[in-house]
């Protein structure tokens, strides 16, 4: 255990140095833009949507009880949305897309020699390789959060206009009721802290595979398993230390 | 010039290379030869420091590699070109890209001396017009070509290649052989060649070093093999009939 979270600080010592070329670097950095967060659009979206949606519903057939405003509903669909679903659960989300591609992608250079090259070429193979997708990851998982607040609550507005679980204005009061700003902010932190353990475990697995692709197989597995347990644990502490 | 002295290098107490000294000139192919897991790879390895060994000194042009700091060792590694075993070729860049790699990071060429310079390279190894594809659309004799071709865009003054002709056919390995000897003297490259291919020794290698259970065994040149009694070597140089049959000729 130690010798892995030794080997796992050295790694990072490596990542955090000063690129070779700025805008080399540069390039990398979008091109894991795409990659990392605008690839990742599609899925956040879907699942955000269908989840609001369900999140309304589930929420409306639990408070049929006359004494609990129906206003709650909006109100907990959007509290749902931006402390733990919108943060958290996508993270677990992308720890499966963006975490596998990572690990299999870098475990796959490690064993076809591509990462030696970049070694023997003089390149800081961890920084060229690493820091560009943990900057990327860091850009875009935030903005990647917000959309996925603002379609789930979206999902539930749909909910509200095509079924009648629940009233529109209900809903629309209850998005605006008691609303707390500092919400979004710690949502948008968990996301950073968690855009990091994804991308850095998930390059820590991949860039210490050895052998062939059945490594690379389980360096992917271990790299969306370690990443989620991370999670839930900078979840639990995160929520600990901002909200209580 | 490379200069190995006294090297050993262990993995979990199987000391894989024992007290190896080696001298690599400069203008000459030097080929290290052997059996399977006798320790050539890791010979190499360690020279261009992908394993540290225990014990022992590096030395290229004076200048000590092992225990040189990382900044040093990348300034060294700038003046190596690597062809590796499976050519080891970017897959998500195309020919070009690969070639021009290393000019993006390390030279101030303006973007079109790097173009001229990338398809200088490109024609030297025969692959102009290759430019756009990706590793994937060519086959393995052509990988290893790019491979050569983006080993030497930096003009390095120090050229190894592991095991270059694996998986190829004959002629194709012979077209591989033949660059890296012309280059080698092209540009004064101090040239070390991992084989178990005896037509490649035959062809291009001006010094053999015949690596046994880790440790130099015999070294010399084409002509000396026919004529040496190390048991180790004739077993090794002469295990095929062809060999055994040319050996007799030679007598």
């Amino acid at each position: 255990m130690f010798t892995i979270v030794g080997k796992y600080l050295v790694l990072m010592g490596n990542v955090f140095t000063k690129p070779v070329r700025g805008s080399i670097f540069f390039k990398r950095v979008l091109d894991e833009i795409e990659q990392i967060g605008v690839d990742s659009l599609w899925i956040v979206a879907i699942v955000s949507v269908f989840m609001g949606a369900v999140l309304t519903l589930q929420v409306a057939i639990n408070f049929e009880a006359p004494f609990i405003p129906k206003y709650l509903i909006g109100l907990s669909a959007r509290d749902t949305m931006i402390l733990e679903f919108s943060s958290t659960i996508i993270c677990l989300i992308l720890a499966g897309k963006v975490g596998s591609n990572i690990a299999s992608e870098i475990g796959t250079m490690r064993i076809t020699e591509q990462i030696d090259a970049l070694e023997i070429m003089g390149v800081n193979s961890a920084s060229y390789l690493i820091l560009p997708k943990m900057i990327a990851a860091l850009v875009t998982f935030p903005v990647l959060n917000v959309v996925s607040i603002i379609l789930g609550i979206f999902g539930g507005y749909a909910v509200a206009v095509f079924t009648d679980t629940v009233m529109v204005y209900d809903y629309l009061y209850g998005l605006n009721y008691a609303f707390v700003p500092f919400y979004v902010t710690y949502s948008l932190i968990k996301i950073c802290v968690f855009s990091v353990i994804i991308t850095s475990v998930s390059s820590f697995c991949g860039y210490y595979t050895s052998g062939g692709a059945l490594e690379v197989g389980k360096s992917s597995t271990k790299a969306v398993v370690y990443s989620i347990i991370l999670i839930l644990l900078f979840n639990l502490i995160l929520t600990q230390v901002l909200l209580t | 010039m490379i200069e190995v002295k006294n090297i050993s290098k262990s993995f979990n107490k199987n000391k894989v290379l024992k007290d190896v000294n080696v001298d690599f000139e400069p203008g000459k192919v030097s080929m290290v030869i052997g059996k399977s897991g006798s320790g050539k790879t890791v010979l190499l390895k360690s020279i261009i420091g992908l394993h540290k060994p225990e014990e022992g000194e590096i030395f290229f042009d004076g200048r000590e590699f092992i225990n040189a700091n990382i900044k040093f060792k990348r300034q060294i590694r700038e003046e190596i070109g690597m062809v590796f075993q499976g050519g080891a070729l970017f897959t998500s860049l195309t020919v070009e890209d690969n070639v021009r790699f290393a000019l993006d990071l390390f030279s101030n060429k303006t973007k079109a001396e790097k173009k001229k310079r990338v398809d200088f390279c490109l024609e030297r190894v025969d692959m102009q017009g290759s430019n756009e594809l990706f590793p994937a659309e060519i086959s393995g004799g052509m990988q290893k070509r790019v491979s050569i071709a983006r080993a030497i865009v930096l003009n390095p003054k120090y050229l190894f290649c592991d095991e270059p002709n694996s998986g190829l056919d004959p002629q194709t390995a012979i077209i591989i052989d033949k660059l890296i000897r012309e280059i080698t003297l092209e540009y004064n490259i101090t040239t070390i060649v991992n084989t178990h291919d005896m037509n490649s020794v035959m062809e291009i290698a001006d010094n053999i070093y015949f690596i046994n259970d880790g440790q130099k065994w015999w070294n010399g040149g084409r002509d000396d093999i026919f004529h040496s009694d190390n048991i180790e070597l004739n077993d090794f140089v002469f295990a095929s009939e062809l060999y055994k049959k040319i050996k007799d000729v030679s007598k």
